[in-house]
This record gives structure tokens, C-alpha cells and sequence, in this order.
């Protein structure tokens, strides 16, 4: 078996080492332009108003374009602004922003007297629509798992709804209800719809083709939204306990008193909690994303010098990116593990009592059944 | 860099598709998972202590089964040790009870096996003094049948006599 599946990989590379660049130099040839591997990275990275299609450059499945410009609102499909198109709606026209004008890559309204104007932009764009395909996919998953419970009780799942269910329990289990306690039931929806939106945002992030392949949570968009709503929990919900600790802490008069040192910095730190959610799960997914793309894209840079050399970095890159995304696929679970453990760590810093002397005890009497 | 400035409208589209998945799963999704997995931990729990308090009862029934069972052995042994000391007692008695009858009985026997031979011997004694007196009173009247010897006779008694006195 381990045989076979060996020798299917060999023929795999060889065949991609000789495919590969000669597609490559092919392509440039009759694209005629110079590759550009910035544009190229990038536009791999961001946003776009259509979603690309595997083995074509020109077809985008059209997704909606939503406006609030000059004149109302404005709705038509991504398809009629696509290639430097520009789409007439009345007496107003729009077109999407080419490289190196303002708004770049963004739909714009030029105005009758050719002047540019940037829409209020509502549109369901590529990331936005794989974030509604993984929203159904959270509630697909929370509804088979419900009604898994509601018609068996106790009984364990299988398959896909056992595995699911295990991830439920993992991140119950494991993050919140040992962080949270008795609170846990109050925080637990917010947190576990989090976990598995951004688990399902990443992993379909690495598949290829629709419906995958968008880089949502590697927008700092989303995990800014994400980590908005992690920075309003702990704080709608923070206890008279924690706002004391922000204002008025329990440290020497003089760090609060004429100055208030602590005060600012502890302002500080509530803001700097969710900063490094935001940041984090951005900046992890976005460098996963692009060092695929860019082991993927060194074929095509090394394709101007010759056969030999190409092949070569064909092999080197191919076996690089699988390996990548492999660790990915890791990544992916640990980092929507990262900041659903994290944001359970700072709300429950917004759910302190201020009774210190009850932790201890609660903390034994759950440590108790574990040393039975 | 347009990858570090966030979007309006994904921001946008990102908090409504989040609000809207929130509330449904709040509402709908997420409390039946979380009470049936914690509800479930409690079950578990829950068997695990009945399990441990049905072994602990299980070896105390074991312990009590045991201490009657052993009650129940010292029990028999004292009922058969009664029964037997019953027993030997119930033969004793019978053997000395039999033993007086038994005397009684031979006593009786020998009393009238006595009386027996005392009035046997009596009637013997009879028989043969008739007999005697019989062969006497003939061998006499052989003897008697001439006067001299006769008279010899009264001599030699009257010797006896006076020999006597």
C-alpha cells in the first residue's frame, strides 16, 4: 500500500515537473506580460467580487454588488464590472478601481462629470459569501448534534456527529467550563460558535476551489469583528469586581493616586486584549495563505530559466506546499482553539467575584473527582 | 497596506452574519448540547458513585452472608453435639431402665424357679419317703415272716435304744 501510494507520488512529480513549467512559460508567453508575484500574492489574499473558478482566469462565478452611492442604492452582479467592464445604471456608471488609481481593486461610481466617487460598499463579496457558507455550516453542525440529542439522550454519536460532538466537548470540557464554572452556560454559545466558525473558516480557507479558498479569517475584518465581540462580553457583562481592578487597584496609593498610573495602563490592557485576538488569528492565517501561494508561485518565477531549473523547484515547492498545508490544517484547529481559549480567559477575567477565598475551594472540590 | 485596513463591508456583513448566528444559536442551538453534555457528565458521575456504592454495599452482603453463614455452621455444630449428647443420654437411660427390668425379671424367675425346686424337692422328698417307708414295710414284712428273726429284730433295737440313751 505505502508502496504503491510512493510510486503514485513520484509519477505525480515527475509528470508536474515536466507539466507545470511548460505550462508556465507557455502561459507567460501568450499572456505576453510581466509576472507580477506581489499582484498575484495579493490578490490571492484580499477580497474579490467574483470567486475564481479552477483552470480559468476569465470565468468568476458573479456575486452580488451592493451600493449606497449618488443616486441610491445600486444592485447588479460582480459579472458586469469583471475585466475594467464598466456597468451603466442609469445616468451613473461604475467600474472596479484598475491598479494604481485610487480605491484600488474596489468597485467606484464615476460620476457624469468623470470625476471618482467611493460608494458606501455593502456587497457580497467572495470572503463575505464563504462567511455565510460557514455560518450554515456552525448551524448545519450545531443542528445535527441537537437533534442527535433530542431523539437519543445519552446515547454516544457516531461518525460525523460523534466527531463533532467530541469537538463540542472538547472546548466545553477542556476551555470553558474549568475557566468559567458555574458562568460557563451564560458564555458557552458565544464561545462555541466561535471556536467552530473560525475552525470552519480556516479549513475551508485551504481548500483550493469553491466552496473554499477564500482567506476570511486572514482579514482582519473578521477577526476584528470576532475579537469586538470577545471585548464586549467581558465588559457589558464585567462585575463590579472588575471595574474596581481597572479603576481603583489593589496596589500602593501613590501608582493611582495623584498620577493614575495603574488606572491608564489597566484602560490600556482592555483594549490591548482584544488588539491581540485581532491580530493573532489575522496574522496566522494570513502567513499560511501566503507562504503557499508563494511556494506555488516560485514555479512560475523560476520558469524563466530553463527547463532543468524548473523542474527542480517544481518538486521543491510542490512537496513544500503539501507539507505546508498539512501544518495548516493544524494551525487552523489551534488557532480557533487559541482564541476561543483566549477570549474564555478574558471574559472570565470580567466575571471575577472579588471572593478570592471561594476559588480555592471550588477548585478542590473539581480537583476532587478528577484524584478519585 | 489594503490588507491591514479593514473592510466596511465585510466588517459589516462579518457583525450581521455573526449577530444573526449568535442569537439563532443562542437561542436554539448551543443550550440542549451544553445541558445534555453536562447533564450527561452528571449522569456518569452519578453511575460511577451508585456503582461504588453498590460494590460497597455488595462486599457488606458478602461480609453479613459470610458472618451468617458461619453463625449458621456453629449453630449446626452445637444441634448435632445436643443431639448426640441427647442421644447417648436416651441409650443410657434405656440401658440401665432395661437392665432393672432385667434384674427384676431374673429376680422373678430365680424366686420362682426356687419356689420350684423347693416344692419338687418337697414332693421328692415325699415320693421317696412313701417309697422307702413302701420298700421298708415290705422288706419287713419279708423279714418279719418267722418269729426269730423277728425277735432278733426287737434285740437289736433295744441295743440301738439303749445305746442311744
Amino acid at each position: 500500500m505505502i508502496k504503491k501510494l510512493t510510486s503514485l507520488l513520484l509519477i505525480l512529480i515527475v509528470s508536474m515537473s515536466v507539466a507545470v513549467p511548460a505550462y508556465a512559460s507557455e502561459h507567460q508567453q501568450s499572456d505576453n506580460k510581466e509576472l507580477s508575484p506581489k499582484d498575484i500574492i495579493f490578490e490571492h489574499l484580499g477580497d474579490a467580487y467574483g470567486w475564481e473558478v479552477p483552470f480559468n482566469h476569465h470565468v468568476r462565478i458573479p456575486l452580488p454588488v451592493i451600493l449606497f452611492g449618488k443616486g441610491g442604492m445600486h444592485c447588479f452582479l460582480s459579472s458586469r464590472v469583471q475585466d475594467g467592464k464598466v456597468y451603466h445604471d442609469g445616468e451613473y456608471s461604475f467600474k472596479i478601481a484598475a491598479k494604481g488609481e485610487p480605491h484600488q481593486g474596489k468597485v467606484v461610481q464615476i460620476m457624469p462629470d468623470g470625476s471618482i466617487y467611493k460608494p458606501f460598499d455593502i456587497s457580497i463579496t467572495k470572503n463575505v459569501l464563504a462567511l455565510f457558507i460557514a455560518a450554515l455550516l456552525v448551524i448545519w453542525t450545531v443542528a445535527a448534534v441537537s437533534k442527535w440529542y433530542k431523539r437519543h439522550e445519552y446515547k454516544a454519536p457516531r461518525k460525523v456527529v460523534g466527531m463533532l460532538e467530541a469537538l463540542m466537548e472538547f472546548i466545553y470540557k477542556g476551555v470553558i467550563r474549568p475557566t468559567l464554572g458555574d458562568k460557563s452556560l451564560k458564555f458557552a454559545p458565544f464561545l462555541l460558535t466561535v471556536f467552530f466558525l473560525i475552525l470552519y473558516l480556516n479549513l475551508l480557507g485551504l481548500m483550493v476551489v469553491f466552496p473554499g479558498g477564500a482567506n476570511v479569517t486572514g482579514n482582519i475584518a473578521v477577526t476584528l469583528v470576532l475579537a469586538i465581540f470577545t471585548f464586549l462580553a467581558t465588559n457589558i457583562f464585567g462585575t463590579k469586581h472588575y471595574w474596581k481592578e481597572i479603576l481603583w487597584p489593589d496596589v500602593p496609593l501613590w501608582l493611582k493616586f495623584p498620577l493614575p498610573i495603574m488606572p491608564m495602563i489597566e484602560i490600556f490592557g482592555i483594549f490591548t486584549k482584544p488588539a491581540a485576538l485581532t491580530v493573532r488569528l489575522f496574522a496566522n492565517m494570513l502567513g499560511g495563505h501566503m507562504i503557499v501561494i508563494v511556494l506555488t508561485l516560485l514555479i512560475f518565477i523560476f520558469a524563466a530559466m530553463g527547463p532543468a531549473v524548473t523542474g527542480a523547484t517544481t518538486v521543491f515547492s510542490v512537496l513544500f506546499s503539501i507539507f505546508m498545508l498539512l501544518i495548516d490544517v493544524l494551525v487552523s484547529f489551534i488557532q480557533a482553539y487559541v482564541f476561543t481559549m483566549l477570549s474564555t480567559l478574558f471574559i472570565s477575567f470580567g466575571q471575577e467575584s472579588g471572593h478570592e477565598h471561594h476559588e480555592p475551594k471550588q477548585e478542590s472540590a473539581a480537583a476532587q473527582p478528577a484524584t478519585k | 497596506m489594503e490588507l491591514f485596513t479593514p473592510d466596511f463591508g465585510l466588517v459589516f456583513w462579518m457583525f450581521v452574519a455573526f449577530a444573526v448566528l449568535l442569537f439563532v444559536l443562542y437561542k436554539w442551538g448551543w443550550p440542549v448540547i451544553v445541558k445534555t453534555i453536562d447533564s450527561r457528565a452528571d449522569l456518569i458521575d452519578k453511575g460511577v458513585e451508585y456503582a461504588q456504592n453498590a460494590k460497597e454495599q455488595l462486599d457488606k452482603a458478602r461480609e453479613q452472608s459470610e458472618a451468617y453463614l458461619a453463625e449458621a455452621r456453629n449453630q449446626q455444630a452445637d444441634m448435632l453435639r445436643e443431639a448426640e449428647r441427647i442421644k447417648t443420654k436416651i441409650i443410657d437411660d434405656a440401658r440401665s431402665a432395661a437392665q432393672v427390668e432385667a434384674r427384676k425379671v431374673m429376680d422373678a424367675a430365680k424366686q420362682s424357679i426356687e419356689q420350684e425346686r423347693k416344692e419338687a424337692q418337697q414332693q421328692f422328698r415325699n415320693e421317696v419317703s412313701n417309697f422307702a417307708l413302701d420298700i421298708a414295710s415290705k422288706v419287713v414284712r419279708n423279714q418279719l415272716q418267722n418269729p426269730e428273726s423277728q425277735s432278733k429284730l426287737v434285740n437289736s433295737l433295744l441295743d440301738e435304744m439303749e445305746t442311744n440313751n
